[in-house]
């Protein structure tokens, strides 16, 4: 009796504990308490604004119009400093009739190369309300321009929907279209020749990616670094189901591609282009040369009505774009050769690049005047507004995922958290929380690095595969020993 | 003076757009192995005009960003099914072991290299669709003298430590692996010789064998520019026994005729071996373009080369034997081999290998055993002819394997004697594996992987390699040289190791179950249910009925 009943009263003792410890599920300790404290809805960021007028008085009308356009806007402060045209600068924009010109006056005056500084300036010989050109510079005429410049800045340089879009958990029109934010992309230029044998075609791939495209991607190597690639892909063919509809230009006939047909495209070239064996998201730029029997093709939109362009082009969100070059008839005479019009196809491909890495389209508004681009590179102001909607958009997505990530650990808890994911969870919560702080200050730069390092940890702590060890059966591991 | 610079100046130009582009071969080479074999060899020559393979043309991107990432100077996969009979038919113009095949020299910057091997098969087995994958430390090697790599690369670099070398010898071949394989073609399969490779027949074949090989050559005389080769071939053998009919025609091996070049190929020709013409009569139709003679180490060739351009109608080139009952003694190649496993019971076992030599001269080779784990090999008990001490052995390494670590790698520098037959014995012992390190159907058996001989061979006779220079078939023309390297994989091998009985749990539950279930019911039924008589009385009438209702509700 004695014997069993010590036999049993060391079970307990040694036993119970023993078994209790060696099963025990590998649990780093996370910063729970951080992470419910999150509030994505509270991040906001400072940018620098400095009004810039003849006189006192325009310059204190005009900030305070600014002020009060922006004063319910929450993802955005504005810090607004104000002053008098220095005499110099001012006679000189007085005098200066190109507004280029100007904009490299108020350069020798003030610092134009900071990020997430812009400088509203008053000139008065200008024939619009407001003049926007490439860099962080805004003229307007006077006082009465005060809407219209408030009109600008809300649309074409802060707009704060897009950046509320970008903060809220849901997904906005701008951000179905724009890839995910990441640390780089691999730009994939792949021309598409379905009849080599029938067309030659005179195509530098290499040339046009490195020369147009690369020159696009330079002036964003803040924001991601790029791999540019091309390829050539022969004898794919696919069958638009087009019908042919005699004209009366060159041709004396267009093919007619209903636009949902389009999509299918893009299934074909998913098979030959080999975007899967990146290590990095792919953007994807197709240039699809008919062939002089199917050419040319123009694309017919859902209200069958023809889309007028001068390049026949499509774009898939988050995919990348499509191009179709149509080969004219003298091309297509005696031993076919044809040289694509570069500068019209790499133009279009730029502005569909332009869209899915967030730039978006700037809608006209009267009185103001936007400067065309001239060269490929973005313009200033709009790196400054990329910089600002990624870091939104990083923070809130490295807080969705720490969240999930938490809840889902917390939940069940049979899951091994090893010291990796605990130190790359960790270093989310505080660069998080330092990419807040970051943009509270005005510090675009850091706030945008910081932030994505905390997206980047974020995401490999989601996604490592580690977690998923003991998910499988997870109370078989106790319960075995029965 | 003038004249002579500006021929120069052409000539220099000419060099330049010649390089400047990237280039596509596509080439069969037929060859019949009497008495009724025929051996069909596909290859697709891709030259690439840079090493960075960041902008490709038409060189598979695929390919390129994985060899870039992963900084591999040479790769070398096959995927095969069946066995070369090298003794039979002779040595074909790429060995293959059977299965999956992959070695790789990773360059000279790389240090961490098994960790690049390892993202590189897994890579290539998403590519391929193949269980590349299950490519580790434990099946892998790294031979020290056996293998050399094919391309340009400097020399005075140590490459032995870069090469990885693994064989998994189960893996199945079919067609998820030969589509993935064709798209790496320019032309895919829609256009060229590719039209040809009909999974449906060329799965049905004796031995079929589909290879990727990258590799550096140079792009000039001295080697200070570097081109990429990428070839992809496809190794088929018919047996036309089994047709009961010697004729062939491309209708008969691939279904249909070729339709014509791919467009992009800038030569794209058939070579027909008609040597066997003179013993085995036959008439080629349709007429070859040309017909060559080729001398080459001692042996003689007739090719019948067609250079195929584009038709509007298919190009079906076939045989028609004369005679067809003709008896031919074959001759054996110079150097040829066997393995087999030797032992009974569960606890010991050897591998023999024996290598013969037909040729009149001894011929140095180097043999290399890769044992896995679970088959230790003991160097003290390798016996060559039945002598511990040896003569013919020059040299000699061993590695020992590490259980679920490493696999057991035996290599032997050896000269053999002349008109000699070698028998290299090697005991081993079974192991017990632990009950999840069984593949699925333990029962089948184990696979060996083949042993590889390498050899330097003083004759050309049966030997179809291309020389390591040459990149197209027109390279075995006339291509005597001193000695003639090749790489075969013997035959492999299967064991049956220590297999428990699988199925007894589940034989023992069902049996549990069934006792229980018989035993319980009856106990259970016993226990909990009595025996009730039942009141029978006369109907009731409905408004007996109602004054029952209203009684319960008293109740």
């Amino acid at each position: 009796m004695l014997a069993s009943a010590s036999f049993v009263g060391l079970l307990i003792v040694i036993g119970l504990p023993l078994w209790w410890k060696t099963t025990e599920v590998y649990r780093v300790s996370l910063p729970y308490d951080k992470i419910s404290a999150f509030n994505t809805q509270a991040h906001y960021i400072t940018t620098e604004l400095t009004v810039l007028a003849t006189d006192e008085k325009t310059a204190a009308d005009v900030a305070e119009l600014i002020e009060k356009a922006f004063k319910d806007c929450d993802v955005l402060k504005l810090k607004i400093t104000r002053g008098v045209l220095p005499e110099g600068l001012r006679r000189s924009l007085d005098s200066i009739a190109e507004e280029q010109e100007a904009v490299e006056e108020v350069g020798g005056a003030f610092d134009l190369t900071q990020h997430n500084k812009l400088y509203v300036v008053q000139r008065s010989p200008l024939f619009q309300d407001v003049w926007l050109g490439t860099e962080r510079v805004v003229f307007f005429r006077d006082a009465k321009a005060a809407d219209t410049l408030a009109k600008v800045l809300k649309q074409w340089i802060y707009e704060p929907s897009v950046l509320r879009g970008a903060r809220s958990e849901t997904a906005d029109s701008t951000r179905r279209v724009r890839f995910p934010p990441g640390q780089g992309y691999h730009v994939v230029l792949s021309v598409v020749h379905p009849k080599p044998q029938d067309l030659k075609v005179e195509f530098n791939a290499r040339d046009a990616i490195e020369d147009y495209i690369g020159s696009f991607v330079d002036e964003l190597d803040v924001l991601h670094n790029f791999t540019l690639k091309s390829q050539w892909l022969y004898l794919l063919n696919f069958d638009f189901q087009a019908t042919e509809v005699k004209d009366d230009s060159e041709w004396t006939r267009h093919w007619a591609v209903r636009e949902e047909r389009l999509h299918l495209l893009l299934t074909a070239l998913e098979g030959r282009a080999a975007t899967h064996v990146s290590d990095l998201p792919t953007l994807n730029l197709a240039f699809y040369i008919l062939p002089c029997a199917h050419a040319p093709l123009v694309i017919y939109d859902s209200d069958n009505k023809k889309v007028s362009s001068p390049v026949q082009a499509f774009m898939s969100p988050k995919w990348g774009g499509v191009v179709f070059g149509n080969p004219a008839p003298s091309d297509c005479g005696h031993a076919p050769t044809w040289t694509p019009p570069i500068t019209l196809l790499m133009g279009t491909f730029i502005a569909q690049l332009r869209e899915l890495l967030g730039i978006t389209d700037k809608a006209s508004i009267s009185g103001a005047h936007l400067e065309q681009l001239r060269s490929v590179s973005p313009r200033r102001w709009e790196v400054d507004s990329l910089l600002r909607l990624r870091t939104l958009e990083q923070l809130s997505a490295a807080h969705h995922d720490l969240r999930s990530l938490a809840q889902l650990l917390g939940e069940i808890s049979n899951i091994v958290i090893n010291d990796e994911v605990g130190a790359s969870i960790n270093s989310a919560v505080t660069s998080s929380v330092g990419a807040g702080e970051a943009a509270a200050r005005g510090e675009l730069l850091r706030a945008y690095r910081t932030s994505l390092d905390a997206y980047l940890a974020a995401e490999s702590a989601f996604m490592e595969p580690s977690l998923l060890a003991l998910l499988y059966f997870p109370d078989d591991q106790k319960l075995v020993y029965f | 003076m003038w004249i002579r610079f500006r021929k120069i100046l052409l000539l220099v130009c000419i060099i330049i757009v010649y390089v400047a582009a990237d280039d596509f071969k596509e080439e069969i080479f037929i060859k019949p192995l009497p008495p009724t074999n025929l051996y069909v060899y596909f290859q697709f020559i891709t030259q690439n005009e840079e090493t960075s393979f960041e902008h490709s043309h038409l060189a598979p991107r695929s390919l390129g960003e994985i060899m870039s990432r992963y900084q591999v100077d040479e790769l070398h996969l096959t995927l095969t099914e069946g066995q070369w009979r090298h003794n039979k038919w002779g040595y074909p113009i790429l060995d293959a072991s059977s299965g999956a095949e992959l070695y790789a020299w990773f360059s000279p910057s790389v240090t961490d290299v098994d960790t690049h091997w390892r993202k590189l098969s897994a890579t290539l087995s998403g590519l391929f669709c193949a269980s590349l994958n299950f490519i580790d430390n434990f099946n892998t090697v790294t031979p020290q003298m056996a293998m050399w790599p094919m391309g340009a690369i400097k020399v005075n670099k140590n490459v032995t430590s870069q090469l990885r070398y693994a064989t998994l010898p189960r893996e199945i071949v079919c067609t998820e692996n030969l589509t993935p394989w064709k798209k790496l073609l320019p032309c895919e399969s829609s256009h060229g010789f590719a039209t040809l490779l009909n999974s449906r027949m060329i799965h049905n074949t004796n031995y079929h064998s589909i290879g990727v090989h990258v590799r550096k050559i140079c792009k000039v005389e001295d080697c200070s520019e570097i081109n990429l080769e990428i070839k992809q071939t496809v190794a088929l053998v018919y047996d036309l026994k089994i047709i009961n009919r010697l004729d062939w025609s491309f209708a008969k091996l691939f279904g249909q005729g070729l339709p014509g070049p791919c467009p992009l190929s800038s030569s794209s020709k058939i070579y027909v071996d008609v040597s066997s013409n003179d013993t085995f009569p036959f008439k080629l139709y349709p007429l070859p373009d040309s017909v060559i003679f080729s001398q080459r180490g001692g042996s003689d060739t007739t090719l019948a080369i067609y250079n195929i351009i584009p038709t509007s109608h298919m190009i079906n080139i076939g045989v028609e034997y004369g005679t067809k009952d003709k008896v031919l003694v074959t001759i054996p190649p110079p150097l040829t081999f066997n393995r087999y496993v030797l032992g009974y019971g569960k606890e010991f076992g050897g591998i023999v290998t024996e290598i013969k030599n037909n040729y009149w001269a001894p011929i140095d080779i180097v043999l290399l055993e890769n044992a896995p784990w679970w088959l230790p090999i003991q160097l003290s008990s390798l016996r060559i002819n039945g002598e511990a001490q040896s003569k013919l052995v020059k040299s000699l390494y061993y590695s020992p394997g590490r259980s679920r670590q490493k696999p057991y790698h035996l290599e032997i520098l050896m000269r053999l004697p002349s008109k000699s037959t070698t028998t290299i014995t090697i005991d081993f012992e079974f192991v017990f594996l632990k009950w999840q390190e069984y593949p699925p159907d333990a029962n089948h058996g184990f696979y060996i992987g083949s042993a590889l001989i390498s050899a330097n061979l003083p004759t050309a006779r049966n030997y179809t390699s291309l020389p390591v220079t040459g990149s197209t078939m027109d390279s075995i023309i006339n291509a005597s040289k001193p000695w003639y390297p090749a790489i075969f994989r013997t035959n492999g091998a299967m064991v049956s190791l220590p297999t428990p009985d699988f199925s007894m749990p589940y034989n023992v539950i069902c049996l549990a179950c069934t006792v229980v279930a018989l035993a319980f019911g009856p106990l259970h039924n016993i226990c909990t249910k009595e025996l009730v008589l039942k009141a029978v009385g006369s109907p009731i009438s409905l408004r007996q009925k109602i004054m029952n209702l209203f009684k319960k509700k008293q109740d």
